[in-house]
């Protein structure tokens, strides 16, 4: 077993997260394996409710709070500041939450990413504007319950990996709090890299989620063994790594916990599950076809 | 050139350098976390009582000698049970429930095995009040009792009837299934123990009964050595042998020829054992056996290997006569029998088809029919329903295969210890139901000697835990995989002598499986509740290895304890 | 060294001149010239540094802040609807009291479509706490850029120099270009107190409180108002180094002036020659130029027009519902001033239409002819 280092949290307790936030839990993980020679960018989010009012901050690395949707560019500009003062031992980290990746910050990531900046982006996906209160955002999956569609949500979510893939970017990967040494190992493997680093980071919030307090790291297990939130990664684009072969158990076993899916008829969680299914073949097939290509 | 201007305030932008630690969150909870050890239901199911948990966890992190050392506190013998013992343990395992059983019985070969036998040794507490006591036995029933009864300090006489140690260990289980090498050395290392080893010593013969009086306490196992009778006409012919003394030949290293064909009556694990010896005397070999193999007594895995090295099974006969036939082989008549009703045991009973009669020829005719008890010379107050019972006397303890319990090695070596902490108490005149009450492993029969070290001098005894039940596991932190198949010797090769069949695991084998414990109420490092705290409220203390909470900031949101894999985490509601 | 370039062309040279290592932009007609002649020298190894092309404007100005922060220098420019999008970055970029310096080319917003000069873009963002100056030439321009970098680096405020599109920033001119020595001389390395330090881990920008943000605020505006007196003495460090000065304001023939005229950019290189022959014409008429506009220079311009009894104000922009930015200032400066003068506010060039000589004469000659106050803005409608 590996023992946890006994390095103080940089993620500090007495920060105002709900109970069982899934959030804070990837947060401490990700700045955690980064270590102190991080400068992080947070943005307007659940991050923002997290990091504390002044004079009091959670976060053990210098932070710093920027606008909604420019964790990106935050971040790059600055990664070439410190490239120009040569200081090139201090890894630059951008949270942000779905809504500031999917929505508002797509352009931003988006312009980043095509220039190769060297950052690493963890966007802690809780499937909604949490913050603000539980409204949609493209990462809000089929049918789920949100205050703004309180008939569930009729769109499906955006396949953001595969946005990233496209920009041909070094490294992105999909990871979830349930899995924390994966996490870990794909934030040590991100951060030898140059180049712009994506992390989408599954993240059950049991306020938004409707679910109890006390199971966010077992919905995650969920999600991945049930094929929701497979665990993979991208290199330059081409070549997929699938990190973990799910349980294949059915999308109702992680569905019917949350609250937000509770009101789901029975062809809405079949149209899941075909969904589901469908993404994973697909999936498989790029991964099959990277391995028999090579390099 | 350059004034350094407004303002003078120490910042000119608002930069937050304190620690939101001020803020006391644990205040917002209304429940906290506390942890709570529960007994695995392994260790409730090994007569031993062995802390199985703890041992693979200790072979997992390659910390061989204390993971030993965990067994021997229970269980003085762990190389002889590796090989043979029926391994309750499995069958009662969480983990069989989930996918299948840990490899638990390999295990503790593996540990056994990986160590040579070489560890520092179990030392004996200082006894002010050390008595002389006498074990009759020294199988495995009177060996457990005479270990335990050095370590309880106490000076032990141990009385051995045949020249060597060892019991039916010996002179029963046969060397491919026991070597005497690996007996040997488990022997030697109790005897390391202040224990007098009095071998060749047959109680009224070269020593009387009423001799022993001159021992403050007396434990008797004898165990069952005469082989049962037939009960038949022409079991008296020459080629027609008792199981247990052709085994015993055997264990002697006797010259035995077998003719080309050998039948052998019984089911149990001694019918086992001669059949598959029989085997590799080069002779091919029949098992008959009144009932199915449903109801074959014999532990599973011998059936299974038995049948994999090619006996051959007849069922629902059984032997009416012997005789020879013309050319002087033996000719055997059989009964066929079928399954009608149950008797007193609730096992199927066997009931003869009238004029159902046939014969079968062979060279040799094996009996195992079953073991008796010798009770030539014992008291008659010591003697109910021929066997060996010893509850109304005082002084007198018994266990092993001569009273009224199952004939398996695991349960003679408990019924020593449990007798040595008998006698100690009764020697410290204390009572024994309350304190075993104390000892008791989950609701069986279980004591732990561990346990009673640790209570019996300092009055203080450890809380007695519930069994961690397979809903309580919360199997979704466990990837479902399949055992690790034991290696046996090449099946052309596995006959050609007596030769260890099973080849135990490799260290990389023995790691894949102890790491599929459960660890059922246990706490093995997995640290799930210190990465799923959102508070980060959870650590582990350096030194102690153990869990630290803390309570400033803990919200009492309950992941901890259902990210707890193995139940060890509760949460209690504050008032 | 004297060259002949653009006005877009001076500007790049001045950030080449103060070693600025970051540059983050997005390309707009008429701001290209700049970014492309930037990315010339990155490529070449002219200019060390990093370009960040960016996606947008608003990418480009979170960049900038964020480099700042870190503690390097930093240049973005833009125009009309890319410093309209950089709005919320340019409150941030104040309140982070980040010293970029960004050139802005005025070029009309849309809607209408259109990229011909008008100062409303500029304008429109005076609330955000940039320093704003006016330029009438592609030499000032290049000036500006430089003494915008020891401003900023002083008072911890952002600076925008602006120019308009096409009159100055395509126009080519006989351009002083510096030596790097000089400049070298005139600008020291930045030294930020706020910016990141990994030994100290601090939350740059957290939430405040109400009162703390209003502390923040007032303390803001304290250093604004001293840019007054610093925009100032570092024209005069300036002049004493390079041999050329501006001032925060400029005055021509104000002495016997009866009448003033007040304006901003290339119209002010216009209404000099426009001044003279109005003088021969024998008209007491003189020009005040407003370089300086955040802060509003209140103290000199009052000094300026003290016993001027018309103003007249020429805006080439319009804050629709109101009147002309320049002149709501002005009246705003001059509102407690004892000799209550009639100010005048006229709204010329707007959508980049000429200011001509004679069209500086006609508003002239109309102002000398009144004598009653006129609230409203008059347009000037020439074709």
């Amino acid at each position: 077993m590996v023992i946890p280092d006994q390095q103080p949290n940089l993620l500090r307790p007495g920060h105002a997260a709900c109970a069982g936030c899934g959030l804070a839990i990837g947060m401490k993980l990700v700045l955690q394996t980064m270590g102190p020679r991080t400068i992080a960018v947070i943005v307007p989010s659940c991050e923002g409710a997290i990091g504390g009012v002044y004079p009091n901050t959670s976060y053990g690395v210098p932070t710093i709070h920027s606008a909604f949707e420019i964790a990106a560019p935050t971040a790059a500009g600055i990664a070439n500041a410190l490239k120009i003062q040569g200081k090139d031992d201090i890894q630059v980290l951008a949270f942000a939450g779905d809504g500031g990746t999917f929505d508002i910050g797509l352009a931003s990531l988006s312009g980043a990413t095509k220039n190769n900046e060297d950052i690493l982006y963890v966007c802690l996906d809780n499937e909604a504007y949490m913050n603000t209160g539980i409204q949609v955002s493209s990462a809000t999956p089929s049918y789920a319950w949100t205050r703004t569609t309180p008939e569930g949500n009729p769109h499906r979510k955006k396949n953001i990996m595969e946005i990233m893939a496209a920009h041909y970017n070094p490294y992105s990967a999909t990871a979830t709090i349930g899995f924390p040494r994966d996490l870990q190992q794909k934030i040590t493997k991100a951060k030898s890299i140059r180049g712009t680093k994506f992390i989408h980071t599954l993240v059950p919030c049991p306020t938004g989620w409707r679910t109890p307090s006390d199971i966010s790291p077992e919905l995650s297990i969920l999600a991945v063994e049930t094929k929701v939130f497979p665990l993979y990664e991208v290199e330059d684009g081409k070549r997929y790594t699938i990190n973990h072969e799910p349980r294949n158990l059915s999308v109702q076993e992680y569905l019917l916990k949350q609250g937000r899916f509770r009101h789901l008829k029975e062809e809405q969680i079949r149209q899941i599950q075909m969904d589901v299914d469908e993404e994973w073949k697909k999936l498989k097939h790029r991964a099959c076809h990277s391995r028999s290509k090579g390099k | 050139m350059r004034k350094k201007s407004e303002p003078s305030f120490e910042f000119v932008i608002p930069i937050s350098y304190g620690s939101t630690e001020v803020i006391e969150t644990g205040k917002w909870g209304f429940q906290k976390p506390h942890t709570a050890f529960m007994t695995p239901p392994c260790q409730e199911a090994c007569p031993a009582g062995i802390n199985i948990p703890q041992f693979l966890y200790l072979s997992n992190e390659k910390r061989q000698d204390e993971a030993l050392l965990t067994i021997l506190r229970e269980n003085p013998l762990p190389g002889v049970c590796g090989r043979v013992c029926f391994h309750p343990c499995e069958a009662n395992c969480n983990r069989a429930q989930y996918d299948e059983s840990v490899s638990i019985h390999e295990m503790e070969r593996y540990v056994s095995d990986v160590r040579e036998y070489e560890i520092q040794d179990i030392q004996p507490l200082s006894n002010k009040d050390s008595r002389k006591v006498a074990v009759v036995g020294a199988g495995p029933a009177g060996l457990s009792c005479a270990y335990f009864l050095s370590i309880l300090g106490h000076q032990v006489t141990l009385l051995e009837a045949k020249k060597e140690p060892g019991g039916v260990m010996r002179w029963g289980i046969p060397e491919y299934r026991l070597p005497k090498s690996i007996l040997r050395k488990e022997i030697q290392r109790i005897l390391k123990l202040p224990i007098e080893l009095r071998t060749g010593v047959r109680v009224g013969k070269d020593i009387s009964f009423d001799e022993l009086s001159q021992f403050e306490a007396i434990f008797l196992s004898p165990g069952a050595g005469l082989n049962a009778p037939l009960s038949i006409e022409g079991e008296d012919l020459k080629r027609v042998w008792r199981g247990g003394d052709f085994l015993e030949g055997i264990n002697r290293k006797d010259k035995i020829k077998l003719g080309k064909e050998t039948l052998v009556i019984g089911g149990g694990n001694t019918a086992m054992d001669v059949a598959r010896s029989a085997l590799r005397l080069g002779s091919t070999v029949t098992v008959a056996y009144r009932r199915t193999r449903n109801e074959m007594p014999a532990i599973k895995d011998e059936i299974d290997e038995a049948e994999e090295e090619g006996i051959r099974f007849e069922f629902l006969i059984q032997p009416v006569k012997v005789s020879l036939n013309k050319k002087k082989r033996l000719r055997i008549t059989f009964q066929r029998m079928k399954l009608r009703g149950f008797d007193q045991t609730q096992r199927p009973k066997a009931i003869p088809m009238r004029g159902e009669f046939f014969t079968l020829e062979t060279d040799h005719l094996i009996t195992a029919v079953g073991e008796q008890v010798d009770l030539s010379w014992m008291p008659k107050e010591l003697i109910k329903n021929n066997l060996l019972d010893a509850g109304s006397t005082s002084k007198i303890f018994a266990g092993g295969d001569a009273v009224d319990q199952p004939r398996t090695i695991v349960t003679a070596i408990a019924s020593g210890k449990k007798a040595a902490i008998s006698m100690d108490l009764y020697l410290r005149g204390e009572d024994p139901d309350v304190i075993f009450s104390k000892i008791r492993v989950g609701n069986k029969s279980s004591l732990s000697m561990e346990t009673y070290l640790e209570g019996r001098d300092s009055g203080r005894w450890p809380e007695v835990n519930e069994v961690v039940s397979y809903q309580q596991i919360n199997t979704l932190y466990f990837e479902p995989s399949r055992r690790v198949r034991l290696r046996k010797r090449h099946p052309q090769k596995v006959l050609k002598d007596f030769s260890e069949v099973n080849l135990g695991y490799n260290s990389e084998e023995a790691m894949l499986s102890a790491s599929r414990c459960f660890f059922c109420g246990t706490c093995n490092n997995c640290y799930n509740c210190y990465y799923f705290c959102p508070e980060g409220a959870i650590s582990f203390d350096p030194v102690q290895g153990t869990r630290v909470v803390d309570f400033i900031h803990c919200k009492g949101c309950g992941t901890c304890a259902k990210a707890c894999p193995r139940n060890v985490v509760k949460m209690e509601a504050l008032s | 060294m004297k060259e002949f370039m653009t006005g877009n062309e001076a500007v790049a040279q001045a950030v080449k001149l103060c070693r600025t290592p970051l540059i983050a932009a997005y390309p707009i007609t008429p701001q290209t010239a700049i970014y492309e002649k930037l990315s010339d020298w990155e490529a070449s190894g002219k200019l060390e540094g990093i370009m960040m092309r960016t996606e947008s404007e608003h990418s480009a100005m979170a960049s900038c802040i964020a480099a700042s922060l870190t503690g390097v220098r930093t240049f973005t420019a833009t125009s009309s609807q890319g410093l309209a999008l950089m709005h919320e970055m340019l409150h941030f970029a104040a309140g982070c009291r980040a010293p970029v310096v960004m050139v802005n080319v005025n070029r009309l917003l849309a809607a209408p479509w259109g990229f011909w000069a008008d100062q409303l873009d500029s304008l429109s963002q005076r609330d955000t706490g940039w320093i704003q100056f006016y330029c009438e030439n592609g030499q000032e321009a290049l000036d500006s850029v430089i003494q915008a970098y020891q401003i900023a680096e002083q008072v911890y405020l952002p600076v925008m120099v602006s120019m308009e599109a096409f009159f100055v920033s395509h126009f080519m001119e006989t351009v002083y270009v510096p030596e790097q020595e000089q400049v070298d001389r005139f600008l020291p390395p930045i030294d930020l107190p706020h910016k990141f330090d990994i030994d100290k881990p601090g939350f740059l920008v957290p939430v405040v409180s109400s009162e703390l943000y209003r502390k923040y605020k007032q303390m803001a505006q304290v250093s604004m108002d001293s840019v007054k007196e610093i925009a100032v003495r570092v024209d005069q460090e300036f002049k004493k180094e390079f041999g050329r000065g501006y001032g925060i304001l400029e005055a021509m023939m104000l002495e016997d002036a009866e009448v003033v005229l007040v304006t901003a950019g290339s119209i002010t290189s216009t209404a000099r020659l426009a001044i003279k022959d109005l003088r021969k014409q024998g008209n007491k008429i003189g020009l005040l130029k407003l370089r300086l506009f955040r802060p509003f220079p209140r103290e000199g311009v009052q000094q300026a027009l003290r016993g001027k009894k018309k103003i007249a104000v020429i805006d080439r922009n319009i804050s629709l519902g109101s009147g002309g930015i320049f002149c709501q200032e002005l009246r705003a400066a001059l509102v407690h001033s004892p000799d209550h003068p009639l100010t005048f506010s006229y709204i010329a060039g707007i959508g980049g239409t000429d200011v001509t000589p004679e069209v500086i004469q006609k508003i002239a000659l109309d102002v000398i002819a009144r004598s009653e106050p006129i609230d409203q803005p008059m347009w000037i409608m020439e074709e």
